[in-house]
């Protein structure tokens, strides 16, 4: 009961409640769509987190992951009238199972492997959802038959119920990186992130932990890219499989703060906001400009602020809350 | 499938297998020495090939004259790259050094989105379709070209690095920094001109195969790719192993071209890395 009323408590579920009631707030569903595509990112930006970040192992091919999620559920959507309710776990979970000889092959070495490998990895997925076009409708990607407003097919006739879906799964993803922060796996990654061959002088079976983690990861991305589907209803490979959104999840917990359980919500607010800005900026009338200001971005933030902006935001976080009172005394023990 | 069809594949992989290896030692020589896996080394590529065309376009210069325009261009964009974004980098995580380049890769290839749009281009040369032919086997000229180009231009470099003053000290540094520096080598230096000579190296690769290749801004993310699995393959570092590891990959992909189609051509490759990752992750040169 007390450990509501300090701050450290009741600021997060004030700004909590602040995200419930935020949509209403707003003058059209355009913002909502900017907040749907934030959450997103965050679920994605996390994901990528548990294994690039805590662990330090950077794939640069959570497309891969990502496109399986989005194709498989739309599959079995169209074709066996699945509901994607049930396909957010079986795309998940066809995720996992992709990840799984990835995480064999490259993490019994050091070095570049895994990163490389993860960039085949969606590369190749991309040309042979391109090729097999009898299944995958190649180029021209598959769209979701549209129902109108129907809850159980993960449908909506307002934005805002894909909102709180998505802010839920963001939530859930900080909270299960908040959580894995104190598990076992948790330490263990952070050794490894921090120095492997130190890590497994004390007997870490690093190999292991960093599959638990990929597996872990590509699991949510996956989830995510059954989300992504249904909400846009439709998908390509060249847009799901594609290199760019590879950077993009990587960035988004780069720009936030990698190893850092807030640092991909952040991140996914910022980069979000400076994607709108830049297509208002720019009209859309000089292709090329709006990435092109993405990669000096990422140059930028590597070269001068490697830590991404957590550091900044947390201190003044942790200054606010120290100022903040109690709400509740804490009873005075007898 | 007769064996001509087969035979003029593997005459094709042999030949494209010349440019992945001069992509493919300028990535292994930047690794080598700054320890650096450059993701944008595709890019430079693309750069080469874009000033091939613009000197084509502008003044009309032949693609292969251009190499005396283009090897030195990318030169300096190499040693600018050094200076100002991977030497202040050299001791960070992988993680920046992995994300510099691929920032880099990005700003490179929107940057020519930009100011050269998203057309194919193409260099019109009177030996565009100019061919050795013999035994039911075509030779492409322009791409026989670009294959002695390539052989030449990775001889020269062995011959510099074992020869030269200069290719001793770089080789030193990639062996031992502080040694070198204790016999009075200049590592920063040494840095500057492996990355101004990988970069000049991918560089030639493009205008040797401007002939015969469209220039688009993603034309980079290809040979990027495959010069990965190249330099994994034959081994980190290594430039002989760079050498042999091409050819093996420019003959399954192209094999595999001809077996499973076009547009897998890559996935073949990819099924290559993932091979040699579980058979030898150390490379073909590897003492183990």
């Amino acid at each position: 009961m007390s450990a509501v009323g300090t701050p450290h408590r009741y600021v997060p579920l004030a700004f909590l409640a602040f995200l419930l009631v935020l949509p209403h707030l707003l003058p059209n569903a355009f913002y909502v769509h900017i907040l749907v595509t934030m959450a997103i990112f965050a679920v994605l930006g996390s994901a990528w987190n548990l294994i690039g970040g805590y662990a330090g192992q950077l794939s640069l091919g959570h497309a891969a992951f990502f496109g399986t999620g989005a194709y498989v559920s739309t599959l079995l959507v169209n074709r066996y009238g699945i509901s994607p309710w049930l396909t957010l776990g079986v795309g998940g979970l066809a995720a996992l199972l992709l990840s799984v000889p990835i995480g064999r092959i490259c993490f019994r070495l050091q070095g570049p492997y895994f990163a490389i490998a993860t960039i085949g990895l969606g590369e190749a997925l991309r040309m042979l959802v391109l090729h097999y076009r009898e299944i995958t409708n190649g180029a021209q990607g598959l769209t979701v038959p549209f129902k109108g407003n129907a809850p159980w097919q993960l449908q909506f006739d307002s934005k805002l119920p894909y909102y709180y879906i998505a802010l839920a799964m963001a939530v859930a993803m900080v909270l299960l990186a908040r959580w894995m922060e104190r598990t076992r796996l948790g330490h263990y990654l952070r050794a490894i992130g921090q120095d492997q061959g130190a890590a497994e002088a004390v007997g870490i079976d690093s190999a292991r932990a960093k599959a638990r983690a990929l597996a872990l990861s590509a699991f949510a991305t996956g989830a995510a890219g059954v989300f992504y589907a249904q909400y846009t209803y439709v998908i390509h490979p060249d847009s799901v499989f594609s290199l760019g959104m590879s950077v993009q999840i990587a960035l988004v917990a780069i720009v936030g703060g990698v190893g850092t359980a807030m640092g991909p919500v952040l991140g996914a607010i910022i980069m979000e906001v400076f994607v709108q800005s830049t297509q208002v900026a720019f009209q859309g009338e000089y292709p090329g400009l709006e990435l092109m200001v993405y990669g000096g971005l990422l140059v930028a933030v590597i070269r001068w602020c490697p830590r991404g902006v957590i550091p900044w935001v947390s201190r003044a976080y942790g200054a606010v809350i120290g100022r903040l009172p109690a709400l509740v005394r804490r009873p005075v023990p007898a | 499938m007769d064996l001509t069809t087969l035979l003029q594949a593997v005459v094709t992989g042999v030949l494209t297998a010349g440019i992945y290896a001069l992509v493919a030692i300028g990535l292994t020589l930047i690794f080598g020495v700054v320890r650096i896996v450059n993701f944008a080394q595709g890019e430079f590529v693309m750069l080469g090939m874009y000033a091939s065309y613009a000197l084509w376009k502008v003044l009309g210069l032949d693609p292969y004259l251009s190499l005396l325009v283009t090897m030195p261009l990318l030169f300096v964009v190499g040693v600018l790259v050094q200076r100002w974004l991977f030497q202040p980098i050299l001791h960070a995580p992988d993680l920046a050094q992995i994300f510099m380049t691929v920032g880099l890769s990005i700003l490179l290839m929107n940057a020519a989105l930009f100011f050269f749009t998203a057309d194919f281009r193409s260099v019109k040369t009177p030996y565009a379709e100019a061919a050795l032919r013999g035994w039911g086997l075509v030779v492409p000229l322009p791409r026989l070209y670009a294959f002695v180009g390539a052989i030449v231009l990775a001889g020269l470099l062995t011959v510099f690095l074992g020869k030269t003053d200069v290719g001793k000290a770089l080789r030193a540094v990639a062996q031992d920094r502080e040694m070198a520096m204790l016999l009075g080598i200049n590592p920063w230096r040494m840095y500057m001109l492996a990355v101004g000579l990988g970069a000049a190296l991918a560089g030639a690769a493009g205008s040797l195969i401007v002939p015969f290749f469209y220039v688009f801004p993603t034309v980079g993310v290809v040979f990027g790719l495959i010069a990965f699995v190249v330099v994994i393959l034959g081994t980190l570092g290594s430039i002989q192993g760079a050498l042999l590891a091409a050819l093996v990959v420019g003959v399954a992909e192209s094999l595999g071209t001809l077996f499973a189609g076009a547009d897998l051509g890559l996935v073949v490759v990819f099924v290559i890395l993932v091979v040699s990752l579980v058979v030898r992750p150390s490379g073909l040169m590897s003492r183990a």
